[in-house]
């Protein structure tokens, strides 16, 4: 203070003022006073602050206080309470705010929300207190529509049972869910808190590579995950550094692998368009079945960008990714491959004869009977210019890439020599895993013994040892006997059976099973007459009624989850018996191969979802369906079969049926929904994804103009990438109609690109601040940093122009939907759940306005995270058909390819887009930093 | 017990005894004047302004500057404009902080209310406020605490808010301005936090209490040296020293008090000393190394002084920076150190 007195006999602040010792005297320590008081009292600052309330409440009986009145810090935008009686908003997401109470009903176990780690197309992941276990976790709080719902229960299925049945010690670097339970109608799961992704740390190091050492650790941890995987028959179909997240506070650094949102079982690869784009297998992309194998290259393609900084293959389009991938692999696929692929011709023109493919593969240099297009015939093709991304490297060749990337500043000339070996090692190391041939791609085992992983010296080429052989779980047939349900023969169903262990004659897996697993199922469809029709169905799943897969599948696990559910009555859509009925109606369909419409599958590439090829009136069919048609022989299920709604949950069906049940011309529906309906379905009879790719394009391309930063990698990704695979998803209004959103994606990403450089900035002689080494000597950096970027991405959750647009006209259709009457099975949906979000209407709209909550999403997603058309994913529902119960079997059973029925793009992709890491850390020193830079965005201004 | 602790109005050089009929809990020092607010448990509570003479060592009380306070104040605060003065015969503008934030005009021989400032959208419910802090650079600007969870800031020319902040996920305890327009707080939910007013949508996490959701009571910023503060956590008997640029880990705790600590305040004339004081009857002066790094064994207060019983406020004026002012039981206390 300046005005220091003058009193104070001449002291000034800042000369060494020392008290003098007037009236204090020096400390004593006074051992022997009793170190613990009896409190009388409160002392008189705890009566004022903390029990203020109290204090004032003696002072003045009328004195009240209401904190219902305080005003919320809303963590979910929008925070307007439209549905589910004011809970949820308009897009089905619960309404969180600081402070809310997640309560396990069953257990009384009590979530405190804390802070919002993520939101994306299934919902939200909130950090919560968990004030029992003293601890915060991560907790996945599920939108309230049915389709996430049972979305969500793969995932839960799938982690329940790679933690419990293969990783019991947690040794495996697999995510570990607590629990889960159903809150407010909202599906909410509990997961172990963890820190940032590897997308986020390699942001943070400015898009610089990590250290070799750190890439060795990482990859290391990520083979024991993938290991555990492939033991279990389970592929993640969506491995990339955002679903990869460090773990907290732990040295050395230590990873672990999340979200299952998208995974299956081998035996049940339904979904064809799975993987993030810049992560895509080459078997995917081309349209031909999958195994395991297409996690691998994923991770080859994690590996190489953590050396990187940047991605391998950042494919602004199929077409440029494909294009990447053989230029700087110096190959292309096998021509067995080619041959069977159903997009090959997408990609490919066939310049041998078919007769030279036939005896065996040819590859690379001209041999092969299959060249790849070029940007003009592709174009001329597809009456489309590709597009085609910034090159990053200068070097074409992986090899060129990986040792011609910069050192690190200061190295010593031995260093150098070291890690130019080790470099060479790296190279050898992802050509086993960027393999072209999914039959020659190593295996998480094979890999884990090469050189790199093992800092053996590399000397040569690495021979891998032989695969063990497995028999995998999954091709036995399992029968399972549930009471409620009758006999299901899981297996049966799968699609991808026979077609897993050869290569099939028929291009779809699925198809091909088809024949099969009805033949199997068909015995037990009586019961699922039977089950249907008896409407108590002790059965467990019974209140499940669209899950009828998946409960069954979850139940034993989980029976809490179950009962929640149904004492809930609330459950989502598939709580009501009736619900049942219809799913089961629709697995039916799906059981029932034999259905006339099989026979059209056959043909079909593989990949497509079934549905693609239902003509609109098998759907006409279904919406016609009366009870009746739950018998095993009604019309309905070669309307199943072909329905892609198969994945859908009911909503989406009762939706669908109306579009083209009642209508009959999906067209002519001026819904929204039935547009973006429309649209999938109508391409997909005759090109699946590349009817989606155009669009991806096109939203892309907008988007780049309007991106002058457009030159960074990162906005790359989450530019074009975003929109991209929002367009591309079947269910996204934007992408069918609006412009307005996919300015708006456009609009939000600068945002999201901020600290992005540009790789053409990057300082050569920059030096790797070795970001994670064991020591987690820059760790608090890090942190700093990423929580500062959190914010960043979590800004905004704008809404989508789209939306709106979408949800008014949904409730223009609401009139005629009505006229068409409650179909049975959905009539059953509406009992029993809230008139708001239940009703026919409501679903209607919920779906169209589903849109919006991508929008925002688009806009923070990180550049990987695009291009995710799941397309086929709704597909698919129906084979879902009923699977056994059995828990634990997941391997078996199938993952009811209706667990995906989700969204509009795999949610499991969707998950942590933002960039936002699952645990953000809360407590860690951070150090040099400047606390600005800790900024949050925890108050909102009031006034 | 020592005898500066003994009696009311009992002189010594170095101390003067003020006591009073009421519990105290509230004051605030202006030059010479001194107010004191009463901790009584009923709606009505009193304000008494009393002025100090440093050449007698006495305390007069007026009976003219006095008034009743709605439930017992919080905090009581002069206009550091006038606070800085060391006249006691100027007017000098008194907030105090209760149900709402009220200004009060002391004369020389009455004091009349000027303003209640209530932001209150309820009639029938009131968040109380727990704490304020006048901004010394500008006066009119007065930011409050409330369990609301909110921080709001006035401009008390105008009479109007100026901002509302959600300052916290639970009830705020106390607010401490550091700039014109960068203050901090602390709240039930165990964080310290610092606010811009020109960034409002991010706010700094200086510290967490490592058990979740633990109060802090108090906060103190070292206005000598703004990279420090210190603050206090409920039913600890620790001073938690925080330097704002390395957050989250306090640079050192304080803990000899053997019982809670229920106050502290920087010295106004020196950026290393602390004082602390506590239900242990305690008032600790420490000096902190620079920078201030507890050793192994943690840090000594460099004095104490013992009173009759718990201390409940401690008051370190710039305007009377020799000079302690504390209160425990319904005595206040000037100490000189």
């Amino acid at each position: 203070m300046d005005e220091g007195s003058p009193s104070n006999g001449g002291q000034v602040f800042g000369a060494s003022w020392r008290p003098k010792g007037f009236s204090f005297g020096p400390y004593l320590v006074q051992k022997d006073a009793p170190s613990l008081r009896v409190v009388v009292r409160k002392p008189l600052v705890v009566r004022l602050t903390k029990d203020i309330v109290e204090t004032y409440q003696i002072c003045n009986p009328l004195f009240k206080y209401s904190e219902e009145l305080n005003p919320k810090r809303y963590l979910t935008s929008p925070s307007v309470g439209v549905l589910n009686d004011g809970y949820d908003n308009v897009n089905s997401d619960l309404i969180l705010a600081v402070n809310l109470v997640l309560v396990n009903a069953e257990t009384q176990r009590r979530y405190i929300v804390k802070d919002l780690l993520g939101h994306g197309t299934f919902g939200q992941v909130a950090k919560c207190w968990d004030a029992e276990m003293n601890s915060f976790v991560a907790v996945k709080i599920i939108k309230n529509q049915p389709a996430y719902y049972q979305q969500a229960l793969v995932e839960v299925s799938i982690l329940t049972t790679l933690n419990k049945k293969y990783d019991r010690e947690d040794k495996h670097h697999i995510v570990r869910i607590y629990e889960y339970f159903v809150c407010q109608r909202h599906l909410c799961i509990c997961f172990e808190l963890l820190d940032s992704n590897l997308y986020e740390l390699i942001k943070i190091n400015h898009f610089r590579g990590l250290s070799l050492s750190i890439v060795q650790l990482f990859s290391k941890q990520i083979l024991r995950g993938l290991s555990l995987l492939k033991d279990a028959g389970i592929i993640h179909c969506d491995l990339k550094p955002e679903n990869i997240l460090l773990c907290t506070s732990v040295k050395p650094a230590e990873i672990k692998i999340i979200d299952f949102g998208s995974a299956c079982t081998e035996d049940r690869t339904v979904y064809s368009y799975i993987q993030s784009r810049y992560y895509r297998s080459p078997e995917v992309l081309l349209g031909y079945q999958y195994t395991t194998a297409i996690d691998m290259w994923s991770f080859g393609c994690i590996v190489a960008e953590l050396f990187l900084g940047l991605p391998l293959f950042p494919g602004a389009s199929e077409f440029d990714l494909l294009r990447r991938m053989i230029r700087i692999l110096g190959a292309q696929p096998p021509d067995y491959v080619l041959k069977e692929a159903k997009n090959t011709s997408k990609f490919f023109k066939c310049i041998g004869s078919v007769h030279n493919i036939e005896n065996g593969e040819v590859s690379i240099g001209g041999r092969s009977a299959y060249q790849a297009l070029t940007e003009i015939e592709y174009e001329a093709r597809e009456l489309k210019k590709p597009l085609i991304g910034k090159e990053y490297f200068h070097h074409k060749h992986l090899e060129e890439i990986v040792t011609n990337y910069p050192y690190r500043k200061n190295l010593s000339m031995e260093d150098i020599s070291k890690e130019s070996q080790i470099r060479l090692a790296l190279v050898d190391f992802l050509k086993g895993l960027v393999e072209f041939d999914p039959a020659k791609r190593w295996s998480p085992f094979q890999a884990s013994r090469h050189p790199f992983v093992t800092g053996e010296p590399f000397t040569c080429p690495y021979q891998p040892p032989p695969e063990t052989p497995r028999v995998p779980v999954a091709q036995n047939f399992k029968v399972d006997h549930h009471p409620g349900a009758g006999h299901w023969f899981a297996a049966g169903l799968s699609p991808n059976i026979s077609g897993r262990s050869k290569f099939s004659m028929h291009n779809s897996p699925h198809f091909q099973v088809v024949p099969y697993g009805y033949g199997n199922s068909y015995g037990s469809v009586g019961s699922y007459g039977s089950y249907n029709d008896g409407t108590g169905l002790g059965s467990s799943y019974g209140s499940y009624g669209d899950g009828g897969n998946t409960f069954a599948y979850f139940s034993p696990v989980g029976p809490s989850g179950m009962n929640l559910h149904a004492q809930s009555g609330v459950s989502v859509r598939g709580s009501s018996p009736d619900a049942r009925k219809m799913f089961i109606q629709y697995s039916q369909g799906n059981g029932l191969g034999v259905s006339p419409s099989a026979g059209m599958f056959v043909p079909l590439p593989l990949g497509t979802s079934p549905s693609q090829f239902t003509p609109p009136s098998s759907y006409g069919q279904v919406s016609s369906g009366s009870p009746g048609h739950y018998g095993p022989t009604s019309p309905a299920r070669s309307s199943c079969h072909g329905s892609p709604l198969g994945k859908m949950t009911a909503a989406t069906h009762y939706n669908r049926r109306k579009n083209w049940g009642y209508s009959g011309n999906p067209q002519s529906q001026e819904s929204p929904s039935s547009q973006h309906w429309q649209g999938q379905f109508i391409d997909g009879a005759s090109s699946g994804q590349a009817e989606w790719n155009p669009q991806v394009l096109g939203s892309a391309s907008l988007h780049l103009p309007s991106n002058p930063s457009a030159t960074s990698s990162k906005q790359q990704r989450g530019g074009s990438g975003i929109a991209a695979s929002y367009s591309a998803m079947p269910n996204m209004p934007s992408s069918l109609t609006r412009g307005p959103a996919i300015a708006e994606a456009a609009h939000d990403k600068p945002e999201t690109s901020l600290s992005v450089p540009d790789p053409g900035d990057w300082d050569p002689n920059y030096s790797d601040e070795q970001l994670l080494q064991e020591d987690g000597s820059d760790e608090s950096n890090i942190t700093t940093e990423f929580s500062k970027a959190m914010h960043l991405s979590s800004a905004d959750s704008s809404v989508g122009v789209g939306r709106f647009n979408r949800t008014s006209s949904a409730s223009s259709n609401i009139p005629i939907q009505r006229q068409n009457g409650p179909i049975q099975a959905f009539s059953h949906i509406e009992v029993g759940s809230p008139p708001a979000s239940h009703e026919p209407q409501a679903g209607h709209s919920r779906f169209m306005s589903k849109p919006s909550h991508l929008m925002p999403h688009i806009s923070q997603n990180s550049p990987s995270r695009l291009g995710q058309p799941p397309l086929q994913r709704y597909n698919l529902m129906r084979t879902t058909a009923p699977q056994g119960s059995e828990w634990n079997q997941f391997k078996i059973q199938p993952p009811p390819s209706g667990f995906n029925s989700g969204g509009p793009r795999s949610p499991g992709n969707s998950s942590f887009n933002n960039g936002m890491p699952w645990g953000r850390r809360a407590n860690h020193p951070v150090s040099n930093i400047p606390p600005a830079s800790r900024g949050r965005k925890d108050y909102g201004r009031i006034v | 017990m020592e005898n500066s602790s003994q009696e009311s109005h009992l002189r010594s050089e170095n101390s003067v005894t003020h006591e009073s009929p009421y519990p105290l809990y509230a004051m605030a020092v202006c030059g010479q004047r001194i107010a004191i607010g009463s901790f009584i448990e009923d709606y009505t509570n009193r304000v008494d302004v009393v002025s100090f003479e440093p050449e007698s060592l006495s305390i007069k009380t007026h009976p003219s500057l006095s008034f009743d306070h709605p439930y017992p104040p919080t905090k009581l605060m002069f206009d550091p404009n006038s606070s800085s003065r060391k006249s006691s015969s100027n007017r000098h503008l008194l907030a105090s902080s209760g149900d709402f934030l009220r200004l009060w005009d002391v004369g020389d021989s009455s004091i009349e209310p000027v303003a209640v400032l209530n932001n209150s959208k309820s009639s029938e419910f009131c968040a109380p406020l727990t704490s304020f802090d006048w901004n010394e650079i500008e006066p009119k600007r007065i930011g409050t605490c409330s369990i609301d969870t909110t921080c709001t800031i006035w401009d008390i020319e105008k009479g109007v808010v100026e901002t509302q902040l959600i300052a916290h996920d639970k009830e705020v305890y106390d607010i401490c301005w550091g700039e014109a327009r960068v203050f901090a707080s602390v709240s039930a939910d165990g964080s310290v936090r610092i606010f811009d007013l020109r960034d409002k949508e991010h706010s700094t996490i200086i510290y967490e209490s490592p058990q979740p959701d633990t109060p802090l009571l108090r906060l103190a910023w070292n206005k000598q040296d703004l990279r420090y503060m210190a603050t206090i956590l409920m039913d600890s008997n620790k001073v938690v020293i925080l330097d704002i640029r390395s957050p989250t880990l306090p640079v050192a705790e304080l803990e000899r008090h053997r019982a809670c600590v229920n106050a502290i305040a920087w010295a106004p004339q020196s950026r290393r000393h602390i004082c602390s004081v506590g239900d242990d009857s305690q008032a600790f002066i420490w000096e902190l190394p620079l920078p201030p790094v507890a050793g192994p064994n943690g840090i000594d207060p460099m004095s104490m002084y013992s009173a009759g019983s718990e201390i409940n406020q401690l008051q370190w004026s710039p305007a009377q920076p020799d000079w302690l002012a504390i209160a425990f039981s319904n005595k206040m206390q000037l100490l000189k150190v």
